[in-house]
């Protein structure tokens, strides 16, 4: 090979670790460096340049609710599949909110529980050891509240709806085992019903899920569930929130 | 805090991998909380948007825990995988955000329209740029050399896009490319002297 052959394909490492080569000169530059140590030892000597640009971006701290559900899918996929409860992790939760986004009509890569619903309508208080007193009244300012029965001392619930959907948020949650998740059930004319989505609540004890059809629905419960959630509750509910027809 | 995580929390990346590859989730936890970060931060960069920046963040990190056994350590650092499926991730969203095959003209102006990397090189990168100085070597190349290392790590173009988009030669672009490396590898190196 001459000088002028081999700075050729000298030219062409930075664009090749770049990834800004062409699929075919990539691949002809990669059998050329099989051969010939020259090429190898100047990939070795820029990479170093080219692991250094990401580190050279503007460092923000992601969501703390992406780590929750990262970590409640990674949960949910390390169980053996003969777990109670649990299901084949084609069918796990990832799969569960990626087609129930869909369904809402989130875009393609619908991982993302969708936000950004509009004002408050419902506040709910949960206080162990009261009984429901009547459901849920109207306020003076368009939001309406009560008080209702659950097992958890302390937990509120702050309900957001729009449309014939709404955002279910609970604060004051103590945290859970690593096999355990928080699932919302709806009831309807008597009948109970998952919601298509698993939760747990973050450091803060803040923990939100999504009630994408609100229609004809009477109570809304959540209950702690193994990881991968449970076709019926298992046990009682954590809140329990009556819904004004 | 429970003490397969401390353990976890003892282990460099390297030997995290393993256990990631055999669907340890504490492991998974800790690899999570020290990469996160910088993560998201480049998905952030290159796609613009902070619900795409996550779900690029989310992939990204799935696919590592479905996927962690494949780690090759002989091809560089767990971080530096990464943060290549990262930037993958990223372009490919990127690239399906701006339709499977943009057409590129000569016209500067309109393939910046076309393109939301474009607008982020130029864009975020004045947003951002007291911070790249600070923190990187993007900020310490000259103006020509720093703009095809962006368009063509953040924005996804391949040399000869970057070479109709900018109207210069292609052996420009790939000399560019180049001296804009080696002048980043040059300080790297000077850092550690």
């Amino acid at each position: 090979m001459t000088d002028i052959d081999h700075d050729r394909w000298r030219e062409d490492v930075a664009a090749y670790l770049l990834g800004a080569l062409e699929p075919e000169a990539a691949a002809a530059l990669e059998r050329h460096a099989e051969g010939c140590e020259h090429c190898r030892a100047e990939i070795r000597w820029l990479t170093p340049a080219l692991d250094a640009l990401p580190e050279s971006v503007e460092q923000l701290a992601p969501p703390r609710d992406l780590r929750e559900r990262l970590m409640a899918e990674v949960r949910f996929e390390a169980e053996p599949a003969d777990a109670p409860g649990a299901e084949p992790a084609a069918a796990g939760l990832f799969a569960r909110a990626s087609a129930w986004l869909r369904e809402l009509g989130s875009g393609p890569m619908g991982l993302r529980p969708v936000v950004g619903f509009a004002a408050a309508v419902l506040v709910v208080a949960a206080v162990a050891g009261f009984a429901i007193g009547g459901g849920l009244g109207s306020g003076e300012d368009g939001e309406t509240s009560t008080i209702v029965a659950g097992e958890a001392p302390g937990v509120t619930a702050k309900m957001v709806s729009e449309g014939d959907g709404g955002t279910l948020h609970l604060a004051n949650v103590k945290q859970l085992p690593s096999d355990r998740v928080l699932e919302a059930w709806v009831q309807r004319d008597g009948e109970v019903e998952p919601v298509e989505a698993l939760f747990v609540p973050d450091r803060e004890g803040r923990a939100s899920t999504e009630l994408p059809d609100m229609d004809g629905v009477e109570v809304v419960m959540v209950t702690k569930e193994p990881s991968g959630g449970s076709a019926t509750p298992t046990g009682e509910p954590l809140i329990s929130v009556e819904v004004p027809q | 805090m429970t003490v397969r995580r401390e353990k976890a929390e003892r282990l460099a990346d390297e030997e995290l991998m393993p256990l990631i590859g055999a669907k340890d989730p504490e492991a998974f936890e800790v690899f999570y909380d020290r990469h996160g970060g910088v993560a998201y931060s480049l998905a952030y960069r290159i796609v613009g948007e902070r619900a795409a920046a996550e779900d690029v963040t989310q992939e990204a990190f799935i696919s590592i825990w479905r996927s962690g056994a494949r780690f090759d350590r002989a091809r560089g650092s767990v971080r530096s995988w990464m943060l290549s499926i990262v930037r993958n991730r990223a372009i490919d969203a990127l690239r399906s955000r701006a339709g499977k095959a943009p057409k590129l003209t000569f016209d500067d102006d309109a393939i910046l329209e076309q393109r939301p990397a474009e607008e982020l090189t130029e864009e975020e990168a004045m947003k951002h740029e007291t911070a790249a100085e600070v923190r990187g070597a993007l900020g310490t190349l000259p103006g020509e050399q720093s703009k095809v290392l962006e368009l063509a790590y953040f924005g996804g173009f391949s040399q000869s896009e970057i070479s109709r988009m900018l109207g210069v030669p292609l052996g420009t672009v790939k000399g560019r490319m180049r001296l804009g490396l080696e002048k980043i590898r040059g300080e790297l190196a000077e850092g550690l002297a």
